[in-house]
C-alpha cells in the first residue's frame, strides 16, 4: 500500500494513465532521464573516444592532419617492435608486484584499523592522507626520499651496512621502488574498500568460532577471507586495471624516471604516450591503446568466470 | 499522505529535468557560438614558454617589449601565449593542437623536433621574408639544421653550447685550482672520481632518457669521429668513436664518480646540482651561467671546455630555440614576416633584440655574426668571454633527427651507462636498428 501510494503520489495527483502513460512507465521515463547525463557523459567522453581510437588504430596518422589507411599494419607492427614487447613485460612485472602488495597492505591495514577507536580515526586519516595528495608531489617526494647518497632511505641503507645502492637508477630496483610509491599512493584507498568489506562481516560468527575454540588466524582463514571475496574481487579488478592504465602507473613514472633507466620503468602507458604526443604516431598509439582495452577485458573476464561474476554464492 | 524529497522547497522534478535539459543544450551550443565568435579574429597567436606568464622578469620583458613594439606599427598583431615548460616541451598542448588543426601561428621549436614538424608539413618558408645580407648574416653551422634545400624554416634566437663547471670550492678542498682542470678524457675521469666523497659525486652527466640526454652526449661521440649517419644516409653509429663515447659515461657512472640519478630538474639543472653541492663538476651549457647567477650566487664556479679523447679533436654541441611560422596557420606569411622582423633583419632593432636575449635575457651566444660584434663588450667579460673565446668556437649545430632515431640513439646510451650493457653490444645493436629505419626513410635530410 505504501509503495503504491508513493508512486501515484510521485506521479503527481492526476490519474497516472491521463495521458496515456502508465504510473511504471512514466517513472521508467524519469528514471532514465536521471541517468542520461551520466551515461551521456560516458558515453561521450569514454565509449566514442574508445570507438575514435580502434577507427584511428587502422590509420597511418603524422598528426599534422595526414590519414593514411594501412588496415591491420599498426598491429602487425606491434609483433615486430621490441620496444612495444619490453613495455609489455614491465607493464606486466609491474601489476605482479603491484596488485599482491596492494591487496596485502590494504587488507593488513584495515584489519589494524577496523576496531572503532580514537586512535584508529586518526590512524585511518593518516593511512588514507597520500589520497589526498598530488601524485606529481607524490613523485618527487619519493624521489627526493631515494635520491642517491643523500636521500633518507640510502643513507639508512647504507647505515645497516648496505651502501652503494641506486634505488631508482639502477635498472634492477627502480621499478620496485616505483611500485612502493604507488602502493603508499594507494593503500589507504584499498584499505577503505577493505573496512567496508570487514563490516559487513556478522560479528556473530567471530563469536561463534570463538566459542568453538577458533583462534584469531583460524578465524582469519575461515570467516575473513571466505566472506571479503566479493570485496577482493573489487580489489583485484580495480588494482590491476590501475596498474596498467591508471594515473599513478603514469603520472609517477613520468616524474620519477621518465622510463629509465634503460627503458626499466617504461609502461605500455607510458609508451602510448610517448608515441602519440612525442612522436605523432597516433595511429600506432591508437593500436596499442585498443590492444590494451581488450588484454584488460579478457582479464576482467576471466576474474568474471573465476568467480561466478563476482556474486560469490556459497553453497 | 504528502511525499518527501531531498530537493529544495520550490523544485519538483519536473523542474530540475527541464533545467538539466536547458543546460545541456546550452553547453552544446556554447562550442558553436564560440568558433562564431572567434572566426574575425586575424591576431597571430605565439606559442612559447617565457612570456607573458613565465618566471623570469627579463625574459618576459624581452618578449613583451619585442611584440609590443611589432603590434605598435604593424598588422596583423601578434599575441603571446605562455605553455609551461614542461607542458610545452613534453606535454600534450602542441601535440593535440597541431593534430586538431588548430596550431599557434607562431611558435618555438628545437633541432630535436625541427623533423617532425617539417615532416608533418606545417613548417613555413621563411626565406622570401630574409633578405640577403641577413641570411648571410647567420653562421652555416647555426642556421643548416632549420634548413631544407636551401630553405630557411626556422630562425633561431640562441645558441648554447655545452661545457663543464666545477665548484671552486670543491677544487679548493681537495688541493686543486683553476689549472688543474682536465684536458683528456682521462683526466676528467680521474678528477671525478677525485673529487668524489661520501656526500657527493665528483662528475654529473645528464641520466634522464631523453632529448636533452642525446644532445649532451653527441659532442662525445664526435669528438673521436664519430657520425650517427654516412654521407650516402647509412648508419654510421657502429664505430670506435661512438663505443668510446659511451664507455667514458658508462665508466664515469660505473666507477662511482658520476651518479645514476640527477636532482632538481635533470642535468641542465645546475643550481639544483652543482648549486647544492650534488657534485663536483656538471656538464651543462650556457644557460648555467645565468641560472647560477641568478639562484646561487653566493657559489663560486668555474668553467672548462669538454675535454678530449686520445687523438681525438675539440667540438662542443650548441643547442638553441628557434621561431617558427605554422603553415596551416591563420596567415603564415604575416607570421613569417614577424619573425623575420624579430630576428633577421639587418635592422639595427632586430640585432640589438638578439644582443639583449642573449646578454640580458638569458646568458647565450648569438646565432648572428652582426649579434656578436654590436654585443662583443658583453660578450667579452667575465663567463661569457669564457664561452665566446674559448668554447663556442667549436661549436657544432644539434643534429636533427626523426624521433624514431633519437629513440635509437638514446636506448643506447641507457644501455651503455645504466643499464650495465658492453657499449660495443650497445653500439652495434643501435646501428641495426638505425640501418633499418633509414632504409625506409624519406623525410627531409638528417643533419
Amino acid at each position: 500500500m505504501a509503495l503504491s501510494s508513493t508512486s501515484e503520489t510521485v506521479a503527481g495527483s492526476k490519474p497516472a494513465a491521463s495521458r496515456g502513460l502508465t504510473t511504471r512507465r512514466r517513472e521508467m521515463i524519469a528514471g532514465y532521464l536521471f541517468v542520461a547525463p551520466d551515461a551521456l557523459g560516458l558515453l561521450i567522453f569514454v565509449g566514442l573516444p574508445m570507438l575514435l581510437s580502434l577507427g584511428v588504430s587502422v590509420f597511418d596518422v603524422d598528426g599534422f592532419g595526414s590519414f593514411e589507411f594501412v588496415g591491420l599494419a599498426n598491429y602487425q607492427k606491434m609483433l615486430v617492435d621490441p620496444l612495444f614487447w619490453s613495455s609489455l613485460r614491465v607493464t606486466v612485472q609491474f601489476a605482479v608486484m603491484l596488485v599482491p602488495l596492494l591487496y596485502v597492505v590494504g587488507l593488513g591495514l584495515a584489519l589494524l584499523v577496523q576496531r572503532t577507536s580514537k586512535v584508529n580515526t586518526v590512524l585511518r586519516a593518516m593511512f588514507f592522507a597520500p589520497q589526498m595528495i598530488s601524485l606529481v608531489v607524490v613523485a618527487l617526494v619519493f624521489q627526493l626520499m631515494v635520491v642517491d647518497k643523500l636521500g633518507v632511505l640510502p643513507r639508512s641503507l647504507s647505515f645497516l651496512g648496505v651502501g652503494g645502492l641506486s634505488l631508482l637508477g639502477n635498472p634492477s630496483l627502480a621499478l620496485f621502488t616505483v611500485t612502493v610509491a604507488a602502493v603508499w599512493f594507494l593503500m589507504g584507498f584499498y584499505m577503505l574498500i577493505f573496512l567496508g568489506g570487514l563490516q559487513d562481516i556478522p560479528r556473530e560468527y567471530y563469536e561463534a568460532a570463538r566459542i568453538d575454540g577458533a583462534g584469531r588466524a583460524q578465524s582469519f582463514w575461515n570467516i575473513t577471507l571466505p566472506l571479503l571475496r566479493p570485496t577482493s574481487f573489487f580489489v583485484l579488478i580495480v588494482s590491476t586495471v590501475a596498474a596498467v592504465t591508471g594515473a599513478q602507473a603514469f603520472d609517477l613514472v613520468y616524474v620519477m624516471t621518465k622510463g629509465g633507466p634503460a627503458n626499466s620503468t617504461s609502461l605500455l602507458i607510458s609508451y602510448i604516450y610517448q608515441q602519440a604526443f612525442q612522436y605523432s604516431a597516433f595511429g600506432y598509439a591508437s593500436a596499442i591503446a585498443t590492444l590494451l582495452v581488450v588484454l584488460l577485458l579478457v582479464i576482467t573476464v576471466f576474474f568474471y568466470l573465476i568467480t561466478k561474476g563476482g556474486r560469490f554464492q556459497y553453497d | 499522505m504528502s511525499l518527501k524529497t531531498n530537493l529544495p522547497a520550490g523544485w519538483s522534478r519536473r523542474s530540475l529535468l527541464k533545467g538539466g535539459a536547458a543546460l545541456g543544450a546550452g553547453l552544446a551550443a556554447a562550442p558553436l557560438l564560440g568558433r562564431s565568435a572567434f572566426a574575425q579574429d586575424t591576431t597571430l597567436d605565439f606559442w612559447q614558454f617565457y612570456a607573458p606568464d613565465g618566471e623570469v622578469k627579463s625574459q618576459v620583458d624581452w618578449f613583451v617589449k619585442m611584440v609590443d613594439d611589432y603590434n605598435a606599427t604593424m598588422d596583423p598583431k601578434v599575441k603571446l601565449t605562455y605553455v609551461v615548460n614542461t607542458e610545452y616541451m613534453n606535454g600534450t598542448k602542441l601535440a593535440t593542437s597541431f593534430a586538431s588543426g588548430q596550431g599557434p601561428d607562431i611558435f618555438i621549436i628545437s633541432p630535436g623536433d625541427f623533423l617532425r614538424y617539417y615532416n608533418g608539413g606545417v613548417l613555413a618558408d621563411l626565406t622570401p621574408h630574409i633578405d640577403a645580407a641577413a641570411q648571410a648574416d647567420f653562421p652555416e653551422t647555426v642556421i643548416a639544421n632549420r634548413m631544407v634545400d636551401g630553405k630557411i624554416y626556422g630562425i633561431p634566437m640562441e645558441v648554447e653550447p655545452m661545457a663543464f663547471y666545477y665548484s671552486v670550492k670543491a677544487f679548493e678542498d681537495a688541493g686543486l685550482n683553476e689549472n688543474d682542470v682536465p684536458q683528456s678524457w682521462d683526466q676528467l675521469l680521474e678528477l671525478g672520481q677525485k673529487l668524489t666523497n661520501a656526500d657527493r659525486y665528483g662528475l654529473l652527466f645528464e641520466t634522464n632518457p631523453g632529448y636533452y640526454q642525446n644532445f649532451t652526449w653527441y659532442p662525445f661521440m664526435w669528438q673521436g669521429g664519430g657520425e650517427f649517419q654516412t654521407a650516402e644516409g647509412k648508419s654510421a653509429y657502429d664505430s670506435p668513436a661512438t663505443v668510446g663515447a659511451l664507455k667514458l659515461w658508462q665508466d664515469a657512472v660505473n666507477s662511482g664518480a658520476a651518479p645514476r640519478q640527477v636532482l632538481g630538474g635533470g642535468g641542465g639543472d645546475i643550481v639544483a646540482n652543482l648549486g647544492s653541492g650534488y657534485c663536483a663538476i656538471q656538464n651543462v651549457g650556457i644557460w648555467g651561467i645565468s641560472a647560477m647567477d641568478n639562484n646561487a650566487p653566493d657559489v663560486p664556479y668555474g668553467i672548462f671546455k669538454l675535454p678530449v679523447p686520445t687523438g681525438g679533436k675539440y667540438v662542443t654541441v650548441g643547442g638553441g630555440w628557434a621561431f617558427v611560422a605554422n603553415s596551416k596557420g591563420k596567415n603564415p606569411e604575416a607570421a613569417a614576416k614577424f619573425i623575420a622582423w624579430a630576428l633577421a633583419s639587418m635592422d639595427p632593432g632586430s640585432v640589438q633584440r638578439v644582443v639583449d636575449w642573449c646578454t640580458v635575457a638569458k646568458s647565450d651566444m648569438p646565432p648572428r655574426n652582426s649579434a656578436l660584434e654590436a654585443g662583443k663588450e658583453a660578450f667579452n667579460k667575465g663567463n661569457l668571454a669564457k664561452f665566446a673565446n674559448d668554447i663556442h668556437p667549436g661549436t657544432r649545430a644539434e643534429p636533427r633527427v626523426p624521433p624514431e632515431v633519437y629513440k635509437i640513439i638514446s636506448d643506447s646510451i641507457q644501455a651503455a651507462m645504466l643499464g650495465g650493457t658492453d657499449p660495443q653490444a650497445a653500439a652495434t645493436a643501435a646501428s641495426q636498428q638505425l640501418d633499418a629505419f633509414l632504409a625506409s626513410y624519406t623525410g627531409a635530410p638528417l643533419l
